[in-house]
């Protein structure tokens, strides 16, 4: 090592030295510390590679282990996932057809959105499916976690039940509700004609025109508010029994302790569920097209959805670009609305 | 320049990908270029050739007993021709097969054309090939498919051979004429005639109906009677056509005289389960359900105690339009742009569409594109094939018009229509508000 | 002393209402079960018939549970999503829990960043890029192939998300002692985090298992040919072809639903707590 590079390492190490005397004593500004930290951390990297010279260095064998552990996963997810996205991406500018050659389109696919009937359709009905579904879910899952997480008898077969739906699998259960809605032989209607006496001609289309996203909300509700109740549980047995302790001391009632310690101890769950509650929300397509699927599967434009219009676009009329550019304004509204979520939790949790 | 750069550097993205993908799939070397210019001076496949293994995309294999017929007779004639069947399903087959063949690694050397929106996304797609210079070379007679593959000739090039051609007719449950006391339906009607005839057979009481009529979900089920008169084509952009059968269906499902779509929708009630349930008295349905309706009844699958005493007649007609005007449905046969043996490939389509392949069509009961006398006289003498002389006549055709011809935007105004077909059969919207909304979307599609 | 009576009465009546909100809920859950498993025993006709509504027919036709067998190759589709299913939910749970440890318990250069991707991906749906993902999975000759559905099911990025959450949550200290042990990385994952991490394994398990299992429109764009084809499309082109076989469709629905239904009751054991330590509750 020649004696030019050992003045400079002293050099380092000194300015590190002078930096970490200044963090120990403390810096008023978080900013500002955390700035130093990472200036810390960068200069014990340079000296330590420059201790080692022309070896690894321990930084480099470390990160080499990590990646390691990661590899496995990321280079499937990668290859799978990141790269295919990255082509959707560029595709909403383009227009392609899968086969020929690919044409550049600019915004021309963004502009034609605004005059298409049916993807103004899709994304109205989109809209009001995850409007219903979001908080009906949530407050659907949150009550049954409640009344699950009581000391009640045969609990676990109540748990158990309750998660049946999301169990299932949805051509399964598809069948069986349309079994049970259909319109003139079904026993909900039969119901409605026999015992409310509801006249044969005003039995309710459940699976057609005003009333198809209702069923829609319906179903989801039901099929997925098991899933949810198991996140809300896992988020109540989190909450100290203290709590409620001190809560009955002060004389607080049911609604009381409710308000005023569960909601406030979820709320960090609550979170949690209604990100994941939106996002899958847009998601959907194959309930709509199980449930109210005409008879070449087609969706009217009363029931129409967003992912169902992009694979219409994409696989039966091979348009690609307009496609993606249907998929980037789905992707831009799951973004808007999480990152609301997200500001409004920060807001509140200050 | 920077645009095409992007486009340039995705594409070429696009097609590393692709080629070394080529590379590691296995024993599937092809190169797409070469395949272009077809090699037509070696088209007779040589005897002597050595052994080719044919892919053919085709749907419903078990339920449908012209595949596997096809396939062995034609291996028993070449001998070095293996025709490996690959099974696609008919609900998504069309999609199915255009994913498939989107881009250049598919392994399919023949595929099967179910409909015409799904040939154009195909042709426009580059997926298969033009067959004019095989046609030529061969000297194909066209004129032998009666002037169907005129309409779905592109820019002066065919791209598939028929070797299925079937056309609407009027199937009927003759149990259910006899203990109503009603005439059989003719084969001269008019849509007058045929709704009052729908009406008379009806018996709305519960737990015992009688349908008079049975729709299937499809939008051809009602829109198409409305271009049996020679002047309409549902690539007009104007529907104006459609509205009187809309009310007439619409009517009979009001009073009962045909099961509601709502109904039919949610249990996707087939059309062939509705018919051998015999609580149906008339069913417009493609001549291809005559090969259904003959095997089933043959291994028990439908009872013949209620569907057993069957006929067919011609299509109903508007007042003033010649009796025996009817829809037609080819199904055709394309080689693939991608394959590395499309002399082979034709060959097989030739053979399938030819005489030889028309033969083995008619002896399961189905019609094929070339119908000669003898093709016929084999359908109506098929054991199973209702024996009355009205059954035998319903079997000619005077005007055939294709359900879809061909035009470019097919697919895209085809997915239109069949989106308000199902808003007016369900109620959400009136006749007059459908038709205008899916004169509105056509107009957006052929403006676009 | 009349205090704790009227209190005692009141919590009475409170459970009363409970178990009667809790009978109602379980009657809404399981209705749709109950009434396949009735439908699966009956014949075509008695499917609808509601005027008496018998739950077990007086001749339960038991021959739709062989039936099924035969009007479907069934066994193959079975066959091929019990493989796909331990497949893909085998390698979810290895890979990314062995991701998932070196996000949480390792400091290394991008970590943050590709982090990022993984949770930014979570938001994006599938369906946005199964184009592209179709066209790139054929040019490796995946198409028509069970393996395209395991490269597609088997990295997901909850996966990661999950057990990320998860190991945050068990204390560094824990891994500091056994580094100074002189224990290599890969020893602590297996010696030291695997066997604590059962719960969270369990809970990605179900999710895994459940979403492989009944996954529809994946098998739907990959798997063409019959003899690879899964349950859900078999059921699904089943139920296209026998639309009034109610009974049937019915039989063939349970079917496909006992296996997942095992694996749930095998593993909820450990579920809740799985959830609860994942940090999935926020």
């Amino acid at each position: 090592m020649s004696e030019k590079k050992i003045a400079e390492i002293n050099m380092l190490q000194s300015q590190l030295d002078e930096l970490i005397a200044k963090v120990c004593s403390g810096i008023e500004d978080k900013k500002e510390e955390k700035k130093c930290l990472s200036r810390i951390e960068k200069l014990r990297r340079t000296i330590s590679k420059m201790r080692s010279g022309s070896k690894l260095s321990r930084d480099f064998k470390r990160d080499i282990i990590s990646y390691s552990f990661i590899a496995p996963n990321f280079i499937g997810f990668a290859v799978f996932t990141l790269i295919p996205i990255v082509f959707a991406f560029a595709l909403a500018f383009l227009k392609w057809d899968g086969s020929n050659a690919i044409e550049f389109m600019g915004l021309k696919n963004f502009k034609r959105l605004g005059s298409d009937v049916f993807f103004k359709a899709a994304f109205k009905n989109t809209i009001i499916y995850c409007v219903g579904t979001v908080p009906l879910t949530m407050i659907a899952s949150l009550a049954l976690a409640i009344i699950l997480n009581q000391k009640v008898r045969g609990r676990a077969i109540f748990r158990t039940l309750s998660f049946f739906p999301y169990v299932g699998s949805l051509v399964a259960v598809t069948s069986v509700w349309k079994m049970l809605f259909h319109p003139s032989k079904g026993p909900i209607n039969s119901i409605l004609y026999h015992v409310f006496n509801v006249p044969l001609d005003k039995l309710p289309q459940w699976f057609s025109g005003g009333l198809v996203l209702l069923s829609l909300i319906l179903f989801s509700v039901w099929k997925y508010m098991g899933y949810y109740m198991v996140i809300y549980l896992a988020g109540l047995q989190g909450i100290s029994g203290e709590l409620y302790e001190a809560g009955s001391l002060d004389g607080a009632n049911t609604w009381q302790k409710f308000r005023y310690i569960t909601w406030p101890q979820l709320r960090s769950t609550t979170f949690f569920v209604v990100v994941m509650l939106t996002i899958n929300c847009f998601k959907v397509y194959d309930i709509a097209v199980m449930l109210a699927g005409g008879g070449s599967g087609e969706l009217t434009t009363s029931s129409t959805v967003l992912v169902y219009y992009i694979y219409q676009k994409a696989f039966v009329d091979w348009d690609l670009g307009y496609s993606s550019a249907v998929a980037m304004v789905l992707f831009a509204i799951v973004l808007l609305v999480t990152i609301v979520q997200f500001a409004y939790q920060k807001k509140t949790s200050d | 320049m920077r645009k095409k750069f992007l486009s340039v550097l995705l594409s070429a993205a696009m097609m590393t990908t692709l080629v070394t993908g080529c590379a590691s799939s296995s024993g599937n070397e092809q190169s797409t270029t070469a395949g272009k210019t077809p090699q037509t001076e070696t088209t007779t496949a040589a005897p002597t050739a050595e052994k080719v293994t044919l892919k053919w995309a085709i749907w419903d294999k078990e339920s449908t007993a012209y595949w596997q017929a096809l396939a062995d007779e034609y291996e028993a004639t070449h001998q070095n021709v293996t025709i490996d069947m690959v099974d696609l399903g008919s609900t998504d087959y069309m999609t199915v097969l255009a994913t498939e063949l989107s881009g250049s690694g598919t392994e399919f050397d023949v595929v099967t054309i179910k409909d015409v929106p799904g040939y154009a996304t195909l042709v426009q797609k580059n997926a298969i090939r033009p067959l004019d210079d095989y046609i030529k070379a061969d000297g194909v007679d066209l004129t032998k498919y009666s002037g169907v593959t005129d309409q779905v000739t592109v820019n002066g090039s065919l791209y598939e051979l028929p070797f299925r051609n079937d056309f609407w007719v009027l199937f009927y449950n003759k149990d259910i004429f006899d203990a109503a006391g009603v005439d059989y339906p003719t084969n001269d009607m008019t849509f007058e005639e045929y709704d009052a005839l729908a009406r008379k057979v009806t018996k709305t009481d519960f737990g015992n109906q009688v349908y008079g009529a049975h729709y299937h979900t499809w939008r051809s089920a009602v829109q198409l009677f409305g271009v049996l008169d020679g002047k309409h084509s549902i690539l007009d952009g104007e529907y104006g056509f459609f509205a009187d059968y809309y009310n007439m269906v619409l009517n009979q499902e009001k009073d009962g005289v045909c099961r509601k779509y709502t109904d039919l929708k949610t249990e996707g009630l087939h059309y062939s389960a509705a018919f051998s349930g015999g609580d149906v008295a008339m069913l417009n349905m493609g001549s291809w359900f005559i090969a259904t309706m003959i095997t089933n009844l043959a291994n028990g699958e439908y009872d013949s105690s209620l569907c057993g005493n069957w006929g067919i007649v011609k299509y109903p007609h508007a007042e003033g339009v010649e009796a025996g005007s009817t829809l037609g449905t080819i199904t055709g046969l394309a080689v693939t742009t991608a394959t590395d043996t499309p002399d082979a490939a034709w060959d097989f389509v030739k053979w399938v569409s030819g005489e030889e392949g028309a033969k083995v069509m008619a002896e399961t009961g189905n019609f094929p594109a070339i119908m000669t006398d003898e093709a016929m006289s084999i359908i109506t003498s098929l054991d199973g094939f209702p024996k009355d002389e009205a059954s035998k006549e319903a079997l000619t055709v005077s005007n055939l018009y294709l359900e879809v011809p061909y035009a470019e935007n097919v697919s895209e105004i085809n997915s239109a229509i069949d989106s308000y077909h199902g808003s007016i059969m369900s109620g959400e919207m009136t006749v007059e508000e459908g038709i205008a909304a899916m004169e509105e979307a056509v107009k957006a599609i052929k403006n676009k | 002393m009349a205090k704790t009576k009227s209190k005692s009465r009141h919590d009475l009546t409170k459970r009363v209402i409970l178990y009667a909100i809790l009978i109602i809920i379980a009657v809404i859950m399981a209705i749709p079960f109950i009434w396949m498993l009735s439908a699966s025993i009956k014949a075509d006709r008695e499917v609808f018939q509601m005027d008496p509504f018998v739950l077990i027919p007086k001749n339960p036709k038991w021959s739709n549970y062989a039936k099924i067998w035969t009007k479907i190759p069934m066994l193959t589709f079975v066959k091929n999503t019990v493989f796909l299913t331990i497949v893909v939910t085998l390698l979810q749970l290895f890979t990314s829990s062995f991701a998932a440890y070196a996000f949480a318990k390792l400091r290394f250069k991008f970590r943050n960043g590709l982090f990022l991707a993984y949770i930014a991906t979570i938001a994006m749906p599938w369906q946005v890029y199964m184009v592209p993902q179709f066209l790139m999975m054929r040019s490796f000759g995946l198409n028509d192939k069970l393996l395209a559905i395991i490269c597609l099911q088997a990295f997901s990025a909850f996966g990661v998300f999950m057990m990320k959450q998860f190991y945050e949550g068990i204390p560094d200290e824990l891994s500091e002692a056994a580094r100074i042990d002189g224990m290599t990385e890969y020893q602590i994952y297996s010696h030291i985090m695997l066997p604590l991490s059962k719960p969270a394994l369990s809970t990605l398990t179900i999710f895994t298992f459940v979403n492989t299992w009944n996954d529809y429109l994946g098998p739907l764009i990959y798997l063409k040919s019959v003899d690879k084809k899964t349950i859900q499309l078999g059921l699904k082109m089943f139920i296209s072809q026998y639309s009034s076989d109610y009974g049937l469709i019915m039989a063939g629905s349970v079917l496909s639903l006992i296996p997942v239904i095992i694996v749930f009751m095998c593993l909820q054991k450990y579920f809740v707590e799985g959830v609860a330590s994942t940090g999935l509750k926020g």
